[in-house]
């Protein structure tokens, strides 16, 4: 079974229930409410982890259900990996739809990055220490996934949406001129942050040869992966986000005996 | 916006606010009235993202359903009853009120959600604001007939 059509369809519901969460909202039906920041389903509450590492920061005050109420996004990622990147931010989805359209166009980026996954655990920290500094909640203002939610929910309620969407349109410009998905795979705080929630046994793309599963080295894996990752060479994480582009192409290729697949499993 | 924005009940003082609020428009989603705003980028960088209430155009009915909403703290749980809210305090301008210039009109005083406490009527039958009252719903500012309003909420307080 391909993964792609599966996972189209978590991102378009995804962004369907984005704008649905506001309008039923707004007509008083607010079992379901929040954002990407933080949403509520009934009495119970999921927020970013990021978010709720950064209040911890930015007022010192250690708020339980604040704290707790991440615990349910980090398992996730500590089980299924950066699903939410892959799969869920409207972000990535839009980067993706860009993405893909640079290349149709044949646009050309000015500087092509090895993956550092360092690099952008160094941004995170800058993020986390000027909010511990200020006392100011940076993080939500640099979640992109946050303020493409909440202006959509702010265009619902009040027919307008704030400035602050230029920041979703200077990472897109950069990604299609400058560096190819470079918010998603280089700066973003919140990946970075779901990317801290990982074990040796979280979910990834793994390389097996055994048997008649073999890899025919036709780097078309290597070619399909937006992030400019390479699955072949084994550990693809932190910047991997399980999107499973790799996986499809490695199976149109060799069929049932292909060698790439996700393992919920230990790699030696 | 160059000083304080009225914010919706419950907040904390302003600038433990902006490190408590998240941004996650919870609150706006929240009310029933669409009173609270979310500030932009022009509103200024700290504020930006941060639930406001223009009074004039849409005022607090006090539902406090944003306070019930709020997952960070800005908006204290603490605050459960109309009377406990302290968004600010409404001052009126006695050169702009008609009653106060002879014409008379007790729009205010009729619609205050704290009715007769909040403001009274002083001996000549004109509204005074009672200051240990009045919680800053603003509900006076939308409602006074003068242009602009001559009762107005100055934003300030915790709660």
């Amino acid at each position: 079974m391909k993964i792609t059509p599966i996972r189209r369809t978590v991102q378009i519901l995804s962004l369907a229930a984005m704008g649905a969460v506001p309008l039923l909202n707004s007509r008083g039906l607010t079992a379901v409410s929040g954002s990407f920041y933080s949403v509520s389903i009934g009495p119970l509450m999921l927020t970013d982890p990021l978010i709720a590492i950064q209040s911890l920061l930015a007022t010192l005050r250690f708020d339980t259900v604040l704290l707790a109420s991440a615990l349910i996004p980090a398992g996730l990622a500590l089980v299924l990996g950066r699903v939410f990147c892959g799969w869920v931010c409207p972000q990535n989805t839009l980067s993706e739809l860009f993405d893909a359209a640079g290349r149709r166009l044949g646009i050309s980026r000015f500087f092509a990055p090895a993956p550092a996954p360092l690099a952008r655990y160094a941004v995170l920290a800058v993020i986390l220490a000027a909010t511990l500094l200020f006392g100011f909640p940076l993080a939500s203002l640099l979640s992109a996934p946050g303020i493409i939610s909440v202006q959509t929910a702010r265009f619902i309620y009040e027919g307008t949406v704030g400035l602050e969407l230029a920041l979703i349109g200077v990472i897109l410009l950069a990604e299609l001129f400058l560096v190819r998905r470079v918010w998603c795979n280089h700066l973003c705080p919140v990946g970075s942050t779901l990317g801290l929630f990982r074990s040796k046994r979280t979910l990834r793309v793994v390389m097996v040869e055994e048997g008649k599963h073999a890899c025919i080295h036709c780097r078309e894996c290597v070619k399909a992966c937006q992030l400019g990752l390479n699955p072949m060479a084994g550990e693809v994480a932190p910047q991997c986000h399980n999107c499973g582009a790799c996986i499809d192409v490695c199976r149109k290729i060799t069929g049932e005996r292909r060698p790439l697949s996700f393992r919920l499993c230990r790699r030696d | 916006m160059s000083r304080q924005p009225l914010r919706p009940p419950g907040a904390v003082a302003e600038a433990e606010f902006l490190g408590r609020c998240i941004r996650c428009g919870k609150c706006a989603l929240a009310c029933p009235y669409r009173a609270i705003r979310i500030a932009g980028l022009l509103d200024g960088l700290a504020i930006m993202g941060t639930p406001v209430v223009q009074a004039r155009e849409s005022p607090c009915y006090l539902c406090l359903k944003c306070v019930s909403a709020c997952p960070s703290g800005a908006l204290d749980s603490r605050v459960k009853k109309r009377e406990q809210v302290r968004m600010g305090t409404a001052r009126i301008n006695k050169k702009e009120c008609l009653t106060w210039q002879g014409t008379f009109c007790r729009s205010c005083y009729d619609h205050c959600p704290l009715f007769n406490e909040a403001i009274t009527m002083d001996s000549e039958l004109r509204p005074v604001v009672n200051e240990k009252k009045c919680v800053g719903c603003g509900i006076c500012e939308h409602v006074c007939p003068a242009d602009p309003a001559a009762i107005t909420v100055i934003p300030g307080g915790a709660g």
